[in-house]
């Protein structure tokens, strides 16, 4: 029993020890515009992502998903 | 939504878990759904771990070079013309259901982002230092069937040989 809350524990320290990087490619006009109003409204979300905003997702390429994670991203949140 | 399920299936290619992947929708007016979504996806990747760590990925460095290779693979010509071609079936037929998006991508496009992937990776690998086959298996995750497929046209070109069951990159490359 002690074994398995010292797991959990541990557990618990290295997810708040680790911060995701994550890459997100916002469609200007939906998902941007939703975090825009977001911020306006004073919601409170975590500031993990980076924005990427294009100009619609059609515009996102599997290439750029890829080298988004060759350097070194955690995910890739896709909004539109 | 195509673009997505190729990227996904590169991406679980190269051994990284498909799920850190994720494509979802909100509208301008959807403050409330947007926060909610990337909530939820925050905290799924801080479950996940860092790239490399989530069940079923190989070691970093490996993900490393297979996605630069996979950079690559995912901007070369013919994998592109495949998942230009399958999108133009799947608007003639209509049919944008997740299965036939999946299946149409793993068994079109899948095939040739895989061999452009191993071929670059290879490419790699053997600039660092030459290797035997068994050693380049375990590197790509190929077969030797698979690899010896990929290498014959390189062969060919003269950009590797095959020596004493040692394979190596032509020098002046």
């Amino acid at each position: 029993m002690a074994k398995e809350n010292a797991v959990e524990k541990e557990k618990e320290m290295t997810q708040e020890g680790f911060d995701p990087k994550i890459l997100g490619f916002f469609c200007h006009w939906c998902c941007y515009a939703a975090a825009d109003s977001a911020g306006v409204s004073r919601y409170q979300y975590p500031p993990n992502v980076r924005v990427i905003r294009v100009m619609c997702t059609g515009r996102i390429d599997a290439r750029f998903v890829v080298e988004a994670f060759r350097c070194g991203a955690d995910g890739v949140f896709t909004g539109g | 939504m195509i673009v997505t399920e190729a990227s996904r299936q590169l991406l679980e290619d190269c051994g990284v878990d498909s799920d850190r992947l994720s494509l979802e929708w909100a509208s301008a007016a959807e403050a409330p759904r947007f926060v909610e979504l990337i909530t939820g996806y925050v905290s799924k990747i801080r479950d996940k771990g860092p790239l490399g760590s989530s069940d079923g990925e190989v070691s970093r460095d490996t993900i490393k070079r297979r996605l630069a290779a996979a950079v690559k693979a995912a901007g070369a010509r013919k994998p592109r013309t495949l998942l230009g071609n399958l999108a133009k079936k799947l608007s003639k037929s209509g049919d944008y259901s997740k299965e036939a998006i999946a299946n149409g991508v793993k068994a079109k496009v899948l095939p040739a982002m895989r061999s452009e992937r191993i071929s670059h990776e290879l490419r790699i690998l053997l600039s660092e230092a030459p290797l035997d086959m068994k050693s380049l298996c375990t590197q790509t995750g190929a077969s030797a069937e698979e690899l010896e497929k990929i290498m014959a046209p390189l062969v060919k070109k003269g950009l590797i040989s095959q020596k004493k069951g040692k394979i190596a990159l032509v020098a002046g490359e």
